[in-house]
């Protein structure tokens, strides 16, 4: 009789409901992964020195090919795409329309659908006079479209 | 029935993994990158052509609109054609420049009358900050106008 009784009480224990994890974790892992992939790229492709102005009237970047980076910090230094290289910095027209020139030929060689923009990534509070002369140097080695880099909205 | 018994005792001492210190750890790397990592806006184009690149055959059947942007204290005057003096300050959250904006989109519907483009030529004072300028190239890209030529001043 007592046996019967602790028989029971086993099968009870054994039905008891048990919530299954594996698809949380799953979840935590996906998230996780997702955060740490998205954070590390922006601090290794853009200058970080510089923070574009705001336009609304601007659109996503579609085509991505033939572009030629130069970052105005806000003072008379320019710099090239890749910023931590010791030769990345520029000083005068003549730097930039010699940079422009060797890009040109570069985007060139690699295909000749491209054609060669200047993206310009000014500092907000930049003068635009370093901007122009960005331009100045970009438009004496041939380059006629200019990129302003800008944000869709205020980032503060 | 004895059998039974003792299958079931080996099944309760298997060893089992505990994963909810492994859960703890998740979660809190999780809400570490939730709160430090800031939601940065993905830079977009403003694009622009001078205008040297563009092919004009064609004469000119309009007047191009000067547009001057000039520094005064610590504000700026949008100028259009050396004479009428237009916005002094950007208008709300979206930095609007309401007259200039008018002016250019009456201009451009002029342009677009008379099969032509519009031609702006833009002179902005070198000491006016990048934002203002891009307040007065995001307005000409609202008003339709994607070629610009930019007046550089005496240095």
């Amino acid at each position: 009789m007592a046996s019967d009784k602790l028989r029971a009480l086993n099968a009870k224990e054994e039905k008891e409901a048990e919530m299954d994890m594996s698809p949380m974790i799953d979840m935590v892992f996906l998230l996780l992964i997702f955060f740490i992939v998205v954070s590390s790229p922006m601090i290794v492709k853009m200058d970080p020195s510089v923070k574009p102005a705001v336009a609304f009237n601007s659109t996503a970047a579609e085509d991505k090919n033939g572009r030629i980076v130069i970052n105005v910090r806000g003072e008379e230094e320019y710099y090239k795409l890749n910023f931590n290289d010791a030769d990345a910095k520029m000083t005068s027209e003549d730097d930039i329309a010699d940079y422009v020139e060797a890009e040109v030929k570069r985007i060139k060689s690699l295909s000749t659908e491209y054609t060669p923009k200047l993206h310009l990534r000014g500092d907000k509070k930049a003068l635009f006079e370093f901007s122009q002369t960005a331009i100045a140097g970009a438009a004496r080695a041939g380059v006629n479209q200019i990129i302003f880099s800008v944000y869709p909205f205020a980032a503060e | 029935m004895a059998r039974r018994k003792k299958g079931l005792m080996l099944e309760d001492d298997e060893p089992a993994l505990d994963i909810s210190s492994l859960i703890d750890v998740c979660f809190l790397l999780l809400i570490y990158f939730l709160v430090t990592s800031t939601i940065q806006p993905r830079e977009q184009d403003l694009p622009m052509t001078l205008p040297s690149s563009q092919k004009s055959d064609a004469p000119l059947e309009i007047e191009p609109m000067l547009i001057a942007v000039k520094k005064t204290g610590s504000g700026f005057s949008v100028v259009v054609n050396k004479s009428e003096t237009l916005d002094t300050s950007v208008e709300g959250e979206r930095r609007r420049l309401p007259l200039l904006l008018e002016s250019l989109v009456t201009y451009s519907n002029l342009a677009k009358s008379n099969d032509t483009k519009p031609l702006v030529q833009l002179f902005i004072d070198p000491l006016v900050d990048q934002q203002t300028a891009m307040d007065v190239l995001n307005c000409l890209r609202g008003a339709g106008i994607n070629s610009v030529t930019f007046s550089m001043g005496a240095k």
